[in-house]
């Protein structure tokens, strides 16, 4: 009996055994098999997915911390399309709440391709319209009506301009896709955008791995001051409508560093709608017209011209010149302004009579190759290497250029047949202003990156002129606009400048009608603290720079001294000597 | 001499119920080490999916909370951009000051300051490149680690 047991025992346990065998060589041959490694790797497309990570593009700050470009949120709107029930209720909804034709995401939602999951609505929607579908929402989801079922939102940053317009020429814009356009948002995109990083992130929590930190884009802190840049466009908008010009540019900047303070060019854009871009420029030149765009600055360039003379030596504050109003360059005439002989002059009284005549005489005595020289020392024909996307270089045609002639050493010496742009005559008049050393305008101030803040140490472009010759011709420039009772004056400050009015070239020559009015002067003239350059285009109200953009000037120069806490000169004197 | 090995050998021969026993002790003792390390194995297991969940969880609150900041950044510079502040000036009866109101104090000593340090907007904090061991590896490559640290070098 007990063999009998025995016996069935082991065949049990051989059976058991057998089936044992087979189940696990069943699992080992399932495991090997050529189908196993494409079921695999079906399974790895599941297990997880490469996700990229975009940093937040770094912000944009004025030099007193108030942010000028930021980030928001905005939403992209899909539907989930297996969880979707009611497509036309849902396309009702939806382009009732984004303004979308019933149509178009009616067709989205229906017509899309059996193995899409997920369709996008609409991106980029405001945080508005989004908590206002959440609302819908929550009352449908109450009242179990599955009208909105599978509606998803997925939140991200989108660049944002809290002051509007302000600045705009100078900060650029971020369209869509990411990418900065014009001003700093070019200049410094790559900063700013910053690095991302794609990272494969697994389904399974059990392989949790860490996603490497993705650092914010850089943050960048200007030069400008916001309040002042707000005066200054200010002020540009109402000359534009007082004296009727088509456009105009003013250029604030100290000329101890060439920080620039205040950049203001029309028209303006608000940079959050950006889409207006085409419908106010014809070409990127217009964007900011302060670095984009060249034109004949005319009597302002005389000031360039009396520096090279009284560093050559060829003239002094007191040479006389006794002006015949006319003198023959390279055999053709030139004449005074107003086609008048203004008699004997010193050097302050063809500067403040803006005497053609005089101007060509000097240049005539430098000879072509030290008026050149300085010409190109001063930085005209090259850009001033301006951290700003889109800078123009000017022209200045120089002997052995195929159009140049003699009478361009006339012509040039007062501002006409060369071309230059507001920020390069401003980078010029920086090394009057400025002990003779001349500073590259720059608009950034420092970059802060992981926590630390790295300043932009200022620069020098090279000394065109001495120390003491910016002091004479600053002391002769402040002379000339005493004597003029120039409406740039300001009370209690003892400013310097010149003014520029010159035609405009058109293809049939010099245009009898228009003119184009520049300023360029600083101040005080013991220690300038500012420098500033305006230009007005064809102003109709009048035609002279000492009616329209002298004007402009001295009110520029009273926001400066107010907001950059610059003491009248007594009482700056007066807190010196204690 | 014969009769003596007899004994000893008897007295040491055990029963064989008694050996059936002593096997099915080792089997229990094998079979309850299994379960005790099966147990561990899974309490780890699960405690590392709760951790990765929460890094998960974390990482989206993380995203989440980034996206608060920069949208509060702005809508406090929405809120205090010029022409907002020149309205609330305006509405508070306040109007552009004109140079010669202006009085200057001579403060000695006072230096003017220089543009604002932005430190604050940014994380300054260090950060670990690599999550810790325990979160990543299983519970054999644990052992193997210890077995490799515990030999001799």
């Amino acid at each position: 009996m007990r063999q009998q047991y025995a016996i069935r025992s082991l065949v049990i346990a051989v059976c058991l055994a057998f089936v044992g065998l087979a189940v696990i060589v069943q699992m080992v041959r399932i495991q090997t098999s050529e189908q196993a490694l494409i079921f695999l790797s079906q399974g790895d497309r599941y297990a997880g997915e490469f996700q990229t990570f975009y940093p937040e593009r770094g912000e944009i700050y004025d030099r007193n911390g108030h942010l000028l470009a930021g980030n928001r949120t905005v939403y992209e709107v899909g539907v989930s399309l297996s969880a979707m029930q009611d497509p036309e209720a849902m396309a009702y909804i939806l382009s009732n709440q984004m303004g979308l034709p019933y149509e178009d995401v009616h067709k989205k939602l229906t017509d899309s391709p059996s193995s899409w999951e997920y369709v996008v609505i609409q991106d980029y929607v405001s945080v508005e319209t989004v908590d206002a579908l959440q609302k819908m929402i929550e009352k449908l989801d109450d009242a179990d009506d599955p009208r909105l079922a599978g509606l998803a939102f997925k939140p991200h940053l989108q660049r944002s301009y809290p002051e509007k317009a302000l600045a705009s020429n100078v900060l650029g814009f971020v369209t869509r896709d990411g990418r900065g356009y014009f001003g700093i948002e070019e200049k410094y995109n790559d900063l700013l955008a910053g690095n991302p990083v794609q990272v494969w992130v697994p389904s399974d929590p059990n392989k949790a791995t860490e996603i490497p930190r993705v650092p914010n884009g850089t943050t960048l802190v200007l030069t400008l001051n916001r309040d002042l840049q707000a005066q200054v466009e200010s002020i540009l908008d109402e000359a534009l409508l007082d004296y009727g010009a088509n456009n105009g540019t003013v250029i604030v900047i100290d000329p101890r560093n060439g920080e620039v303070l205040a950049m203001a060019a029309t028209p303006h854009m608000d940079l959050n709608n950006y889409d207006n871009y085409f419908s106010l420029y014809d070409d990127g030149s217009q964007y900011n017209r302060a670095i984009g765009m060249a034109y004949e600055p005319g009597s302002v360039l005389k000031i360039l011209t009396m520096a090279a003379a009284l560093d050559t030596g060829v003239v002094r504050p007191e040479t006389t010149f006794v002006d015949t109003g006319a003198i023959e360059v390279g055999g053709i005439t030139i004449q005074n302004w107003n086609r008048d002989s203004w008699g004997q002059q010193n050097m302050v009284g063809c500067l403040q009579h803006s005497l053609n005549v005089c101007l060509a005489w000097i240049s005539s005595q430098m000879g072509t190759q030290s008026f050149y020289g300085y010409m190109q020392r001063f930085g005209l024909g090259h850009p001033t290497g301006v951290d700003l996307a889109g800078e123009a270089a000017g022209r200045l045609k120089v002997p052995g250029d195929g159009d140049w002639y003699p009478v361009d050493l006339g012509t040039n010496a007062f501002g006409q047949g060369v071309s230059v742009t507001p920020l390069q005559m401003l980078m010029a008049a920086s090394a009057i202003a400025n002990h003779g050393q001349m500073v590259t305008p720059h608009v950034l101030y420092s970059m802060v990156r992981d926590g630390h803040q790295y300043n932009v140490p200022s620069q020098y472009a090279g000394s065109p002129i001495s120390a003491d010759t910016a002091r004479t011709l600053n002391e002769m420039l402040a002379v000339s606009l005493e004597q003029e009772s120039s409406l740039a004056l300001l009370p209690g400050y003892r400013l310097a400048g010149k003014t520029g009015t010159a035609q405009i070239p058109r293809d049939y020559g010099y245009d009898p009608y228009h003119t184009n009015v520049s300023f360029v002067g600083w101040g005080p003239v013991d220690d300038p603290q500012f420098l500033v350059y305006v230009w007005l285009e064809s102003p109709s109200a009048s035609i002279w720079s000492s009616e329209t953009a002298a004007p402009v000037f001295a009110k520029v120069a009273e926001q400066s001294v107010i907001l950059l806490n610059i003491p009248p000169d007594a009482v700056r004197q007066q807190l010196a000597t204690k | 001499m014969q009769g003596q090995a007899t004994q000893i050998i008897h007295a040491y021969r055990q029963a064989p119920w008694r050996v059936q026993r002593q096997w099915i002790g080792v089997f229990l003792l094998a079979l309850i080490c299994a379960a005790m390390v099966a147990a561990l194995y899974l309490d780890v297991t699960a405690r590392t999916a709760v951790a990765g969940r929460e890094i998960q969880e974390l990482r989206i609150q993380i995203t989440t909370v980034q996206r608060e900041n920069a949208d509060l950044e702005t809508q406090l510079a929405d809120l205090t951009s010029t022409e907002v502040m020149q309205q609330r000036a305006v509405a508070l009866g306040y109007r552009p000051v004109q140079p010669g109101e202006l009085d200057y104090v001579a403060v000695p000593g006072f230096v003017k300051p220089e543009p604002d340090i932005l430190l604050a907007a940014e994380d300054a904090t260090p950060h670990f490149e690599t999550l810790p061991a325990e979160y990543t590896q299983s519970l054999l490559e644990w052992f193997d680690d210890q077995i490799k640290v515990g030999a001799p070098r």
